[in-house]
């Protein structure tokens, strides 16, 4: 009955839009444009991104025909950026994911375990979580080679403990209500219980985490193939792009300056959408911060 | 402890994946007889746990030989490198955490205005610019446009203090953009709730102005915070030494260490990545000091009192 009332009383959705925290919304708005973006790559791109024009390089910003103008190949920036664009998500995307997936069935299973595996587990991801994936990703680098494969393995190497410490925590909270004693003597497994009752309590944590690790997945991608351990060419990535920029820092700054403003808005995007996320689901604990 | 599990890992993943290093090094036009003659030589074809103890028993003796390309001795080489890196870490560290405690308390003392709120904007967005990209700007407008600093290199501290001081100038300032926004965020929150603690008050009604309460009482329970994110971001802080080394051309264990990567120098590799675990490792320690002293308390606790 409650309910019933209250939902007759709810003003109509546009209102409601405005009640949304603002973060939420303009890094919503930023990580919705990236995937448009990135999406629209494969349609339709400006220009070619591999041909190589030797009569137009270095053309600078607002040119006829190149917005932000031309790199050393004559390749137009613009669409380096949208293909960099596709690069950086599907790098981010791939390895954010198994790893949220790995990471969360490991964390369940450990919250759920005894004392003493908790404690070999919770030793082991503590190691883990110190080791930076930057160092991850040159020891694989070594061993198959530069690439986008090894980019990913080492963040999902890198991101698994993160995203299983996130969730022991709250789980072993969730594991202790009474309702989930209630559920095993119902007669319900360990992993039935885990998944259905659970898992739901704890999916805004994950969800909020997912948006933090997005975030960090591009950065990491970015420095990595800034170092020429990640994506090797002909694909376009904005680390490589800046790092082939930076010995023409003199004679066309602004080919550095286009791709890091990329970096930067997607990363913004992300780290907004995930505190306006965590507002969302907790708006009590957020307005203490 | 934690360092052995390390290498433990670093030597497996890379023997694991490592594919054969003699082959690589003799190119694809090599014989089988020569790749096993060579692999012989690197002491290749031995047992893995033989090669194991053999490089972390060099590696605490001093002793990790020449690379495969036979150009340099492994140990003296770290040993050259450690320096530039570790101003590098341990300078952004303590520039960072330093102003991310005045950032975060200015930022919460004016948590309702304007001045409160452009700090949040400012730190928010410092936490998305990479660090090597604010490196490559650093470079551009100071170096190339205004030329008060050098655009790259090190200068070693014994040899001209100044210089040196402005060879990692640029550099420190790059890496501890990303780091003191992070930081300054949770100073934020933590100076908020010591706002509301008692003894602010009691300060504030024995007769101290607001800011005197909050610089003598409130800062030493604000930093405890710093020191616990300090910790966190350890890793990324020395990840960002690698790649700003890098940007800048500083002879350290980030230009090591990717230059041995391309040459696929397998010892080289897992001897830098176990230094760069045990210079974690060490300012880890030195950061749970720092705790010690900052909240007695904590000390207490662990001795049971």
């Amino acid at each position: 009955m409650v309910t019933r009332l209250k939902k007759s009383w709810s003003k109509p959705t546009r209102a409601r839009l405005s009640n949304l925290p603002a973060s939420l919304l303009i890094g919503g708005g930023l990580v919705g444009f990236l995937v448009c973006v990135a999406l629209l790559s494969f349609v339709w791109t400006p220009y070619d991104p591999i041909t190589i024009d030797v009569r137009n390089r270095y053309l600078p910003i607002w040119s006829d025909g190149h917005i932000l103008g031309t790199d050393k190949f004559g390749r137009d920036v613009l669409t380096q950026l949208i293909m960099g664009a596709r690069n950086s998500l599907f790098v981010s995307v791939v390895s954010t994911l198994v790893s949220l997936v790995i990471g969360t069935l490991l964390g369940l299973y450990v919250a759920a375990a005894g004392a003493r595996l908790q404690n070999i587990i919770s030793r082991g991801v503590d190691v883990g979580v110190a080791i930076p994936g930057i160092l991850v990703a040159m020891v694989l680098a070594t061993a198959i080679g530069p690439g986008n494969a090894a980019a990913i393995t080492a963040i999902i190497i890198w991101f698994i403990p993160v995203s299983a410490r996130v969730v022991i925590g709250p789980t072993m909270q969730v594991l202790s209500q009474d309702y989930i004693e209630a559920a095993f003597g119902y007669g319900r497994t360990k992993w039935f219980v885990l998944f259905n009752h659970v898992l739901p309590n704890i999916s805004s944590i994950i969800i909020v985490q997912a948006s933090v690790m997005f975030a960090a997945a591009i950065l990491i991608e970015a420095s990595l193939s800034f170092l020429g351990v990640g994506a090797q060419p002909p694909t376009a990535s904005w680390g490589r792009t800046l790092k082939e920029a930076q010995p023409l820092m003199e004679i066309a700054p602004s080919l550095m300056v286009v791709p890091g403003l990329a970096i930067v808005i997607a990363v913004l995007g992300f780290n907004l959408l995930g505190d306006g996320l965590r507002t969302y689901y907790d708006p009590q604990q957020a307005r203490k911060r | 402890m934690s360092a052995l599990v390390g290498s433990l890992v670093v030597f497996a993943l890379l023997r694991l994946l490592g594919g054969d290093v003699a082959y690589i090094l003799l190119g694809k036009e090599a014989t089988q007889d020569q790749v096993i003659a060579l692999r012989i030589e690197l002491g290749l074809d031995r047992i893995w746990f033989v090669q194991y103890f053999d490089w972390i028993g060099g590696f605490f003796s001093a002793n990790l030989g020449t690379s495969f390309s036979g150009s340099y001795e492994i140990f003296d080489q770290i040993g050259q490198r450690l320096v530039p890196t570790l101003l590098l870490a341990f300078g952004s560290l303590f520039v960072s955490m330093v102003l991310a405690l005045f950032l975060g308390t200015y930022a919460a003392l004016n948590a309702d205005n304007t001045k409160g709120i452009a700090t949040d904007i400012v730190s928010q967005i410092g936490t998305a610019i990479p660090a090597f990209w604010a490196g490559l700007i650093l470079v551009v407008v100071f170096s190339v446009s205004l030329g008060w600093f050098p655009a790259g290199g090190y200068v070693p501290i014994q040899e001209n203090f100044l210089g040196s001081l402005r060879s990692i100038f640029l550099p420190i300032v790059a890496l501890s953009l990303g780091i003191t926004s992070v930081t300054t965020r949770f100073v934020r929150s933590a100076m908020l709730d010591v706002l509301n603690e008692d003894y602010i008050r009691t300060a504030m009604a024995r007769g101290q102005t607001r800011n005197r309460a909050v610089f003598v009482h409130g800062l030493r329970n604000a930093a405890i915070p710093v020191v616990t994110v300090g910790a966190l971001q350890l890793g990324n802080l020395l990840a960002g030494t690698i790649v700003i080394e890098s940007v800048f051309v500083i002879p350290g264990l980030g230009q090591l260490l990717l230059s041995a990567v391309n040459g696929r120098e397998v010892i080289v590799v897992q001897s830098v990545v176990l230094v760069i675990l045990l210079i974690i490792l060490v300012m880890n320690f030195l950061l749970d000091i720092a705790y010690g002293l900052l909240d007695p308390r904590i000390l207490d606790k662990r001795n049971g009192a």
